[in-house]
């Protein structure tokens, strides 16, 4: 039942996701331009509380990590040459357990590739971006409304966990206008930031059960705060060999492992008595669910995942693929990137998968391939 | 606990006769004589033997990065947007050199920090290398490279537009020096020799060519600040569509206009979008143009469709419609056989007279004008075609911010010669 309360406009999820960032609490876009990226440098302007134009991707990353470090939640948004020049500060960022957002519009590479041209190309880099092979969480979105919830997690996720977090788009995901109903979109209250329990003696990478250290700013008058890039100890100060520092270091990868079960998010549309399952994220999931009610129609028995907690990859996500006798991946690049991620260069024979780089997956493309 | 006591206890981790220490305790001396707390002293430091004074500063502290460290600071700086608080960014010779960009930034913006370098020419962590502020004499005694001046990072920054750029070359005056430079409302940098015992000792006059005569440099400038201000839901700027006129789009139609940039096509496309959404119906827009936007083909995909656009794409469009050069040389590769072909006039040639589809010229330039030809086209589509209202067309055109010649255009479609 469509309901009589619509509020039908037409626009974009750029807009709705740089109106979610702010709804959540962000309070500063830093932003250098790059295609397709465009509309959130746009939006950004007309809407963030405050808005810098920085120089280049290597001093952005830095001042959202000022920033942050000051208690003041910074977004950004790039495509992978940019994000390519944030890699250093993104570690610096995450070691410093700061919590920001990056948003990343995936276009077609290498290189410089295709300024206007989709792409699911970067989730391997994403993946592998923390040396050590840390998680970074990154999640993704497809339909509108999913571009708001998803910014929401972001950021909720973001502070929660003291991290930066990617949220993984692409092109035709955020430029592309649409009709849309905003009477579909869910409140969004901003998120608390800072710590209200600190356990004393206070010490800046202390953690309890929760794994994550308390959000207090730098410079505020009751608690002297040390931030830190290099391996640290509670104090947050340069300690190697340690084994305080060394219980932080792994503490980064152990949070996520444990609390994961707070950041798991996925569609799952099962069918009974089906044994595929098409494994998709992102603008491949639209075409997705396309082809699912095309070949539901034909009387194809077939369930689908789209996943959108891509880093860290969630047991449950794992255990969904796991039921099925046929798994196939749709994604928008060569071979199937998060089909590796998951079961690496040598995958089961019941994996296959839908891949096309330059344009979209079209839904009769993963029927064809499914039947 | 607050207290006016910036140096910790921590022994200096310098090797011995190493300046570092000395700037340190310059440093901290300063800051307790002009009175600011330990809580309101954030220290960030850079990376290499500069970047070992954390422990130093009894003080806030953050520790970055190799070179960004002034680049760090103007976030705290800015995040904190907070005049009672003091940013102090230490790096050496190596972090400037690498994060150059960062300190002109820095000045060009004049943001409220104080950056102390401390150069001691070279890379002391990794073997005594060269950075770009080691000076020639330097060099050319280690047969380094010659003939390759350092860089003068006092006047760079003042060029830049540091509010205060110095250098210190006597230790007697390094606190006050240092005074000067933080009481500055601004950005402020201050130079310091800092002799590498390990690397570098041999004779002063290696500095010397920097570090001759201590110099001041003032720009008279207000410190750029964060910038604050109240915003609104862009949501609410979005005009709420509601159905107003049927349509006799069965299940879906996609349409793919082309023309030049420049010629109204986006702009018709989001139109024909609004169009079916007061017709009732749901639709879905993309366009794609060159990087550079002013020039070249401009095409634009519309999928109006009776139930909810999932994927975007389009595969074989019902209705395709040009009206320049630009469009049909862009298009003409991809022309699927069950496409219906608007043309404009100016479009008619062998190749396009020769098309197999079903094709309609009409003199969409000549009466529009280039840049309502996209819209008075589609008006004749609606119109001819049925499928839309296009009393619906015109109320889409109505609050837009050119309406009257928008509304001329489609006027227009009626005294093209088809």
């Amino acid at each position: 039942m469509e309901k009589n309360n619509k509020q039908m406009v037409f626009t974009d999820a750029s807009m709705l996701i740089t109106e979610a960032c702010v709804k959540a609490g962000a309070d500063v876009f830093i932003g250098y331009p790059i295609t397709p990226s465009n509309r959130f440098y746009q939006y950004g302007t007309q809407r963030f509380p405050s808005f810098l134009a920085g120089p280049d991707e290597i001093t952005v990353m830095q001042w959202m990590a000022g920033y942050s470090a000051a208690g003041k939640f910074p977004v950004s948004a790039t495509a992978f040459p940019g994000l390519a020049l944030m890699t250093e500060g993104l570690n610096m960022a995450y070691a410093m357990e700061l919590p920001m957002l990056l948003i990343l519009t995936q276009r077609l590479g290498p290189s410089t590739g295709s300024a206007t041209t989709g792409a699911q190309g970067d989730l391997m880099f994403a993946n592998g971006a923390i040396s050590g092979h840390y998680p970074i969480p990154v999640f993704s979105h497809s339909e509108f409304e999913d571009s708001w919830d998803m910014t929401y997690e972001a950021i909720k996720t973001a502070i929660k966990f003291r991290t930066p977090v990617i949220l993984l788009t692409s092109k035709e995901l955020v430029m592309t206008n649409k009709s849309f109903d905003l009477s579909q979109l869910k409140e969004i209250k901003p998120v608390e930031k800072f710590s209200t329990k600190v356990e004393e003696p206070y010490k800046p990478y202390k953690t309890g059960k929760e794994m994550v250290p308390p959000y207090i700013p730098l410079g505020n008058d009751k608690y002297q705060v040390r931030v830190n890039a290099s391996t640290h100890n509670d104090a947050g100060l340069i300690k190697k060999n340690d084994p305080e520092s060394m219980a932080n270091t792994r503490r980064l990868k152990e949070k996520f492992e444990k609390r994961i079960d707070e950041i798991t998010f996925y569609d799952f549309d099962d069918q009974e008595g089906a044994d595929k399952l098409i494994v998709t994220y992102g603008i491949s999931a639209d075409a997705a669910r396309d082809a699912i009610t095309e070949l539901r129609d034909s009387g194809e028995k077939i369930a689908l995942l789209i996943v959108k907690t891509m880093i860290p990859i969630p047991p449950k996500v794992m255990e969904i693929m796991d039921r099925f006798d046929s798994v196939i991946f749709v994604e928008e690049n060569i071979g199937g990137i998060y089909k590796e991620i998951i079961y690496g260069k040598n995958a089961p024979i019941k994996v296959s998968t839908v891949n096309k780089i330059g344009s979209l997956i079209s839904p009769s493309e993963i029927v064809k391939a499914v039947k | 606990m607050t207290k006016n006591k910036i140096l910790s206890k921590v022994k200096m981790p310098f090797c011995q006769g190493c300046g570092h220490g000395i700037i340190v305790r310059s440093i901290a001396k300063a800051m307790e004589q002009l009175g600011y707390s330990n809580h309101d002293t954030i220290i960030v430091s850079d990376i290499g033997c500069s970047g070992l004074v954390d422990p130093l500063f009894d003080t806030h502290s953050i520790h970055g990065l190799h070179g960004r460290a002034p680049a760090l600071g103007v976030g705290v700086s800015l995040g904190l947007d907070n005049p009672n608080k003091k940013v102090i960014v230490i790096q050496g010779d190596g972090g400037v050199t690498i994060g150059l960009q960062h300190v002109l930034e820095a000045a060009r913006r004049n943001i409220d920090i104080t950056l102390v370098v401390m150069n001691n020419l070279l890379y002391g962590m990794t073997g005594g290398q060269i950075s770009g502020l080691s000076t020639q004499k330097f060099k050319e005694q280690r047969h380094f490279e010659v003939d390759v001046p350092p860089f003068d990072i006092v006047k760079l920054a003042h060029a830049s537009g540091a509010a205060f750029s110095a250098r210190a070359t006597s230790i007697k005056t390094y606190t006050d020096i240092l005074k000067d430079a933080i009481e500055v409302n601004g950005f402020s940098i201050v130079e310091f020799s800092s002799l590498c015992t390990s690397y570098a000792f041999k004779k002063l006059d290696e500095l010397q060519e920097v570090f001759e005569e201590a110099e001041v440099y003032r720009n008279e400038r207000i410190p750029v600040r964060a910038h604050h201000k109240k915003t609104k839901s862009l949501l609410n700027n979005l005009k709420i569509i509601e159905k107003e006129f049927d349509s006799k789009i069965e299940k879906r139609a996609g349409i793919v206009l082309a023309g030049s940039a420049g010629g109204g096509v986006q702009s018709a496309a989001k139109l024909l979008a609004t169009t079916g959404m007061f017709s009732g119906l749901h639709s879905t827009m993309k366009g794609e143009y060159p990087v550079t936007v002013g020039t070249g083909f401009s095409i634009a995909e519309v999928i109006l469709s009776t139930t909810p656009v999932k994927y975007t794409g389009l595969e074989t469009p019902d209705v395709v419609i040009i009206v320049s050069d630009d469009g049909w040389n862009k298009i003409k590769g991809n022309i699927k056989e069950n496409s219906t072909i608007i043309l404009d006039n100016s479009l008619k040639n062998e190749e396009t007279e020769s098309l197999k589809n079903k094709v309609v010229f009409g003199d969409f330039n000549r009466a529009a004008g280039k840049r309502g030809a996209a819209l008075a086209a589609l008006a004749y589509w609606i119109n001819d075609s049925g499928m839309m209202d296009i009393e619906a067309l015109k109320k889409s055109v109505s609050s837009h911010k050119y309406s009257k010649v928008l509304l001329e255009a489609i006027e227009a479609r009626l005294t093209v010669f088809i």
